[in-house]
């Protein structure tokens, strides 16, 4: 039983501000401090708690100065900090964005803001794996976040599909839960850092390769998954009772796209080093550019965003 | 020692000084052989000493009070004005991890006899003229869940037919299980209309005028 503490924010009103923040993640929280911190009024909205996808993280082992922690307790430090610099309205989805002359007019859940510069720091969502039986059992033993749905599965054999980091440390995760998890890899080999693979030995988790899943089978609930076995052609199944999806992550760039900001054959922001985009002053930071989906990355690009955001505004 | 770090104390206490109007109870319930009733109770008391508008009381399960609010688990957490809130606004289970936050934003949309939605969401709000109970399945850990059960919460304090429950689903698993609960947040409205994720004010009031329409 976790008592850990989430502290909340409070914004309401609707404001008018030098940058506009979308998405509260370690990429938008940087971002937050330095345009503050450089002379900017700014503002961090979210259309969840600020944190992002770090929260889903069972643990983080590798950013700098912190040995290994929860994910959840790393987003808190950083909105904790971030919160001495600047407002973070949360629970506040932003719903359309419109230029009027040179400025931009931000419509969001709780209110309209008004900025100069915008800067997308909205992430990404996890994948759908887009077999048959993952849509219609959502909810009934196939799931996206072990954090949320493990504590569900305890006594039980589950099936983590996708090997890669996010997969390995969902599976240490719900195997401390009292989980029994089993990964399965699309891929020929192991394909989570070796430091993931330690644990995974140690722990006894079993990690299947080379296994393409081909389907989630149940009546009410999950029963069974799927999946052919690369090398011999054979299909094959595992008796599970749970399913987490952990195949990658599509980026949320909509908002961003609307206003003409380019993006790749993904929906990745396309963005030059300096976080700029094909926008005028509209800059993007973090998963949602698409390099490595590592939390230090997001933090220095929402660093080096808002730095951009200040030399345009302030230096220009 | 207690619960709340100092550090979030002083953080807490600078959002009640900004935001606090009205007086508000925490009406804390406990009972026998509940293992979180002591930490349910404590951390309301923390809380209510952090602000002298914020008021907390401790009920026992078999108290003239928990009839009156129709308390039927413990622990059981209720923020009221002590009039047409009622317990309409309410925890069943501990209160931690993400779901603080929730507790804290209800404190002060409680103070504020008000919460906030838009113009379309109020109108359909308005339509709700019969009990509708919305119960918001979470564990602690849940990062998208504090939306769900803010958004029960708030539709409650803008409608007296609303009552919004948030129900820790790691604490009651029976409770859980009756419902198949396996996804968090999960939403169930009046025991019959479900739905799974932290949705909208627009998509979320769907489900409840969906419901309160098969009451017709």
């Amino acid at each position: 039983m976790n008592v850990g503490f989430v502290l909340p924010s409070t914004s309401r009103e609707s404001k008018d501000v030098d940058v506009a923040i979308i998405g509260g993640g370690p990429a938008g929280l940087s971002a937050g401090i330095y345009a503050t911190r450089a002379g900017l009024n700014a503002i961090i909205i979210d259309k969840g708690n600020a944190g992002g996808l770090a929260e889903d993280a069972p643990f983080v082992e590798n950013y700098l100065g912190f040995e290994g922690l929860k994910g959840e307790e790393l987003a808190k430090r950083f909105k904790e900090h971030a919160l001495k610099y600047v407002e973070i309205s949360e629970k506040n989805e932003v719903t359309e964005i419109k230029k009027e002359e040179d400025k931009y007019i931000i419509k969001a859940e709780r209110g309209d803001y008004t900025a100069k510069a915008i800067i997308f720091a909205t992430g990404t969502t996890h994948k759908n794996l887009g077999v048959p039986g993952e849509k219609e059992l959502f909810g009934k033993g196939v799931s996206y976040c072990v954090t949320c749905d493990g504590y569900f599965f305890r006594g039980k054999k589950v099936a983590v599909i996708g090997g890669g980091n996010s997969g390995a440390i969902a599976a240490i995760y719900l195997k401390d839960l009292g989980v029994e998890p089993v990964i399965i890899e699309y891929k020929n080999h192991i394909m989570c850092e070796n430091a993931y693979k330690r644990i995974i030995e140690d722990k006894g988790i079993k990690y299947i390769t080379n296994a393409m899943v081909t389907e989630f089978k149940g009546k009410e609930k999950v029963e069974k998954v799927i999946y052919k076995d690369r090398e011999s052609g054979e299909t094959k199944e595992i008796t599970v009772e749970g399913i987490f999806v952990y195949v990658g992550l599509v980026p949320i760039s909509d908002l961003a796209k609307k206003i003409g900001v380019d993006t790749d054959g993904r929906g990745y922001i396309r963005v030059t080093q300096k976080m700029r985009t094909n926008v005028e002053r509209i800059y993007a930071a973090g998963d949602v550019t698409g390099t490595a989906g590592q939390i230090i990355i997001a933090a220095g690009q929402g660093a080096v965003a808002a730095l951009s955001a200040y030399e345009d505004l302030m230096l220009k | 020692m207690g619960y709340i770090q100092d550090k979030d104390k002083e953080y807490l206490k600078g959002e009640f000084d900004k935001n606090m109007k009205e007086e508000v109870k925490l009406l804390v319930f406990t009972g026998p052989n509940c293992q979180y009733c002591n930490v349910a109770s404590a951390i309301a008391q923390e809380v209510a000493e952090l602000h002298e508008k914020i008021n907390f009381e401790e009920f026992p399960i078999d108290s003239e009070e928990a009839k009156k609010y129709n308390v039927e688990h413990v622990p059981t957490v209720i923020i009221t004005d002590g009039d047409k809130y009622g317990g309409r606004i309410r925890y069943v289970g501990l209160p931690s991890g993400y779901e603080f936050s929730s507790m804290i934003e209800d404190i002060m949309d409680v103070s504020r006899r008000h919460a906030d939605v838009s113009d379309e969401v109020k109108a359909q709000l308005d339509m709700i003229d019969k009990p509708v109970k919305i119960q918001v399945f979470v564990t602690p850990t849940c990062p998208y869940c504090p939306r769900a059960v803010r958004t029960a919460h708030r539709f409650a304090i803008l409608n007296e037919n609303i009552i919004g429950e948030m129900v820790e689903a790691v604490e009651f698993p029976d409770w859980a299980n009756k419902w198949n609960v396996m996804s968090v947040p999960h939403i169930l409205i009046n025991e019959d209309v479900q739905f799974i994720g932290a949705y909208p004010d627009e998509q979320y009031i769907k489900y409840v005028v969906e419901a309160w329409k098969k009451m017709q």
